[in-house]
């Protein structure tokens, strides 16, 4: 049985009708491709316009005389809500106009603290470093002051040792001013 | 003898035939089905217009897309449903999408011209759709009439359109499917529609319909292909979805409608770059970012000629354009749509890795 086909009525009216779908189309496009078609369809159209501008208008009229709003009064009443509208949008674009200058100018402050803050650093780095060059500098300082009372201290000793050995010295001479005499 | 017997009558399959007797059935007596949306929430809306987000179902590219279809139609062509939907598709594969649906225009609308429509709607929604999103930039795709709009807006504006995307869209008007003479007529304007718009204001959805239907005359194979296939509750319901679509228009401003025909299909002024939009003239070359255009082989509404010409007007260095096998409005009915385009914009939307 699985083997058997099955019959489809649809198949073969699908077919023919796709065949005559595209016959039809094609029919219409040359009834509509010439001159004559162009010239009624203009002419259909605007008669067509014309008996609805004749039909608006006496709407138009007979609501005034029965004071009664037409579809046109709804829709001026409707354009003004989509003024409002765009009046909204307007003053929406103002306000990212606003946040976005409020941010930029709260970056540009972040961004002059930020500066201002390297420049402390900065200064505070430079003065503990000038501070541990002025230590250094006092350091030598005491260095120097000690070494010169040091150089002081032996210039005084060689002095005195100096002075101890200038008495002796006379002496001396003496002993060989006195000695050459006794020769 | 039993062959002669099978051969002689046929065998039908009566499961089959009642399953599709009742499902004709239900078409015939069911209201038209329910189009249920994508995940959304409105941004922004002005007048009818409303501009939604559809937030993407996990956020793998960083530059979300904003949709245009055409003014013909109703939102919910490039949303028709799970499974089918264009959004949905997108949300699934990690884009934010941003989908701005015009409304139906009424009869206060009847003085919104292309300007509008262009400038006053499409560039502020693209401006919310930024702003709402906090990216820098954003990928704009268009479809139909939709990708006509997209590109002049692309063409004028000085928002951030990292990619342009068009679908099956007219930029050459000088030809198309019309018959050759009908245009001609509309060309040298022995046609004129300026007085019809005048007396209609905004053109009724009727009429719009009318105009659709001498434009795609060929409706009775899709009634016959429903029968033919309405034991498939798939396709029945595809095809509902189809059928909901196709004869729901939405109705066109006057002043849109003539500025159109005027503009467009008479002075084909777009392609020839006379095109004045909100005081900014449309230069189609002033369109740098990638392209990616695609037409359908199968399109019996705008011809892949029509979107060609686009590819050497504008200035961009990456530009792609493909022909997807398959019609006019299966590309968004079967949300292939997105991936088609998913496949050329996924590496040019900064994926983000997570």
């Amino acid at each position: 049985m699985s083997n058997e086909k099955n019959f489809d009525p649809f198949f073969g009216f699908n077919q023919l009708s796709e065949m005559w779908d595209k016959q039809i189309t094609g029919l219409l496009y040359n009834l509509t491709d010439n001159k004559e078609f162009v010239r009624t369809a203009s002419f259909g159209i605007n008669s067509y316009s014309f008996y609805l501008e004749r039909l608006r208008k006496n709407q138009e009229l007979i609501a005034t005389l029965m004071n009664i709003p037409t579809k046109k009064d709804v829709a001026n009443a409707a354009k003004q809500s989509i003024q409002t509208e765009e009046k909204i949008d307007i003053l929406e674009e103002e306000i990212w106009k606003l946040q976005d200058s409020v941010s930029s100018i709260t970056k540009e402050n972040v961004g002059m603290f930020e500066e201002i803050l390297n420049i402390v650093m900065q200064m505070k780095n430079e003065f503990q470093k000038m501070a541990q060059e002025v230590a250094e500098a006092q350091k030598m300082n005491d260095d120097l002051q000690e070494l010169r009372k040091e150089i002081e201290r032996g210039l005084i000793e060689i002095e005195q040792e100096k002075q101890k050995k200038e008495p002796k010295k006379k002496q001396d001479k003496d002993l060989v001013l006195t000695g050459i005499n006794t020769i | 003898m039993k062959a002669l017997g099978t051969n002689l009558f046929p065998i039908l399959n009566l499961e089959k035939e009642t399953k599709r007797w009742n499902q004709l059935y239900k078409i015939i007596t069911e209201p038209k089905p329910d189009i249920v949306p994508t995940p959304r929430q409105s941004v922004w809306k002005k007048n009818k217009a409303t501009l939604w987000y559809h937030p993407a179902k996990a956020k793998r590219h960083a530059i979300p897309v904003f949709l245009v279809y055409s003014l013909l139609n109703k939102a919910y062509i490039l949303d028709i449903g799970e499974g089918s939907s264009v959004v949905g598709r997108l949300t699934e594969r990690g884009y934010d999408v941003y989908l701005l649906d015009w409304g139906s225009p009424g009869l206060e609308d009847s003085d919104i011209t292309l300007d509008h429509y262009i400038i006053d709607y499409l560039e502020n929604a693209l401006k919310r759709a930024l702003r709402h999103s906090g990216a820098k930039e954003i990928s704009l795709a268009g479809y139909c009439l939709g990708g006509t709009i997209a590109a002049i807006l692309a063409s004028i504006t000085e928002l951030p359109i990292k990619n342009l995307s068009l679908a099956a869209v007219p930029i050459d008007f000088s030809i198309g499917i019309f018959p050759d003479k009908l245009l001609e007529g509309l060309q040298n304007g022995q046609l004129s529609l300026d007085r019809f718009a005048d007396a209609h204001g905004t053109i009724p959805t009727e009429i719009m319909h009318l105009i659709y239907r001498m434009v795609s005359p060929g409706f009775a194979s899709s009634k016959i292909n429903l029968i033919t296939r309405a034991h498939d509750e798939k396709y029945v319901e595809k095809w509902r979805r189809m059928d909901k679509w196709t004869n729901d228009s939405a109705a066109f401003a006057g002043a849109a409608f003539k500025q159109m025909f005027n503009d467009l299909y008479q002075d084909n002024k777009l392609l020839k770059g006379e095109l004045v939009i909100g005081g900014r003239k449309v230069d189609l070359k002033n369109i740098n970012c990638p392209l990616f255009v695609f037409s359908c082989s199968r399109d019996t509404i705008i011809l892949d000629k029509q979107s060609l010409p686009l590819m050497d007007l504008v200035s961009s260095k990456d530009k792609t354009y493909e022909v997807f096998e398959g019609g006019h409005v299966s590309l968004v009915l079967t949300g292939v749509f997105a991936e088609v385009w998913d496949k050329w914009l996924s590496a040019r939307s900064n994926g983000i890795n997570n």
